[in-house]
């Protein structure tokens, strides 16, 4: 031990002791200045708000005045039948809601990378399956929130563990059920670890990533989510054959293991396509939930 | 020592309190001064950022290791066979050759202690700083690079079997040492 001890003041003398006074002071006044700036965004923002606010009530009531806008004003509230100023999409409560608890996962051929454990990706990862399927819904007139936070980035500067992701991921899905009461469905969408094999399947020649539905075991809202994932599972079905490979529900011993999904009757886990499938095979998939999701939604609402 | 309200002093508090650990980590693991500052002045840019995520329940100065070991990978992973081992270690090994006087024998084991620890694999160059030079715990060690404490022993246990093997320090020694 003498020894690794001797070994180790010979290394740290042979670096340099300190970083030179000039870098340290330096160093110093920088790190304040961007917090000072950090500080005073905080502030600027609150401020701008209010300042926009006052200038558009302004220009408003000037309007109204100056400029007859009364007339108008009064035509508008009486008239029902204004045709609406946003999109149907952009007016309406989102009804769906789409986040990724392991936001890196990739595939493989998309990041020509080969080892199963290296299907991960800071970029090129689940999150665009997840922006797809919101595209896809809203133009049908479905409003999604699609959630992109990176899950793994709060975990490393938190320093939390992996198993802490869905911990992570529920802090905003939480606040946003509580914000939309009329979200209806909530998908977690990951990518499953298996072989292609295993994973895709060739319709009407052109290869789709299959789908699998995961659930919780744990009690709470299980049987809705079970219903639901069931009739989506139907529906694909119908129209494609083999693409679903089902419903699974993951008999954790631990029952506190829920994946979020007693948040809100209506959630669970998409695995869309595994980690040799590319996002081209997994935007198809998603084309065809679109389909199946508006489907379920409309014959909900009648 | 974190103060949201005041980012201000709490980032120059934390600075003051911790550069020097972390200059010592990042010269040590990059064999260059210059590459070093501009990192530890990128490890505090990243710990402003953050703060505000930041659990104050944790330990703060292995989170902020954990984000020095980041950023000494990151660059590592980008300046990999370019300007690390050129102008960190090399510089120096040039100067072995001018011949043999007392000074120049210390800047020859100088060398030959950068070449070695440039050597280890990142990760075992990690552990070995942390635990060696930064003094810490097999647990902080643990914490800071998120993995197992049976792994930090382990892999510390190996990295010091190379280190010692490439700067020829014998079994034979410790032995003769001991007695």
């Amino acid at each position: 031990m003498q020894n690794d001890k001797e070994l180790f003041d010979q290394i740290k003398q042979s670096f340099p002791y300190q970083p030179t006074n000039e870098f340290v002071s330096s160093t110093e006044n920088r790190l304040r200045k961007l917090a000072r700036k950090m500080d005073r965004n905080r502030k600027v923002k609150r401020v701008s708000l209010i300042s926009t606010g006052a200038l558009v009530f302004s220009m408003f009531m000037s309007w109204v005045f100056l400029f007859d806008g009364k007339q108008e004003v009064i035509s508008s509230l009486t008239n029902h039948n204004t045709p609406p100023v946003l999109s149907e999409t952009e007016e309406q409560e989102p009804l769906v809601y789409i986040y990724h608890t392991h936001n890196m996962e990739s595939y493989l051929p998309e990041i020509n990378k080969k080892g199963i454990d290296q299907a991960w990706d800071e970029v090129k990862n689940i999150t665009q399956v997840g922006e797809k399927l919101g595209s896809s819904l809203k133009e049908r007139g479905i409003h999604v929130i699609h959630d992109q936070t990176k899950v793994h980035e709060i975990i490393e500067d938190r320093g939390l563990r992996f198993e802490d992701s869905y911990k992570v991921s529920r802090e905003r899905l939480n606040q946003e059920l509580q914000r939309h009461s009329s979200i209806q469905m909530v998908f977690d969408i990951h990518r499953d670890s298996l072989r292609r094999n295993q994973t895709t399947v060739t319709i009407n020649g052109k290869e789709y990533a299959q789908v699998t539905f995961v659930l919780s075991n744990s009690p709470e809202n299980y049987e809705k989510n079970h219903k639901l994932a069931e009739a989506i599972h139907q529906g694909l079905l119908e129209s494609y054959p083999q693409l679903s490979k089902g419903v699974v529900t993951k008999s954790k011993s631990d029952k506190t293991i829920t994946y979020n999904q007693e948040l809100k009757a209506g959630s669970m886990i998409v695995e869309i396509g595994g980690v040799d499938n590319t996002f081209e095979e997994s935007f198809r998939t998603v084309e065809a939930l679109a389909d199946v999701i508006e489907k379920i939604l409309k014959k909900q609402s009648h | 020592m974190v103060d949201l309200d005041n980012l201000e002093d709490s980032i120059s508090s934390i600075y003051k309190h911790y550069y020097l650990d972390v200059f010592r980590f990042l010269v040590c693991f990059s064999g260059s001064q210059q590459d070093a500052e501009d990192m530890t002045q990128e490890v505090f840019i990243r710990v402003l950022n953050n703060l505000k995520n930041f659990d104050c329940t944790r330990n703060l100065k292995a989170w902020i290791f954990t984000i020095a070991r980041n950023v000494a990978v990151d660059t590592y992973r980008r300046k990999r066979f370019t300007s690390i081992f050129k102008e960190g270690f090399f510089k120096k090994l040039e100067s072995k050759e001018k011949g043999p006087n007392e000074k120049l024998e210390d800047a020859e084991t100088v060398s030959q202690i950068h070449l070695a620890i440039s050597n280890l694999k990142p990760q075992f160059r990690a552990v070995v700083i942390l635990r060696g030079i930064n003094e810490f715990s097999i647990k902080e060690t643990a914490e800071i690079l998120k993995c197992s404490e049976t792994k930090v022993k382990v892999n510390y246990h190996r990295a010091l079997q190379d280190l010692k093997k490439k700067l020829h320090i014998h079994s034979e020694e410790v032995f003769s040492n001991a007695k």
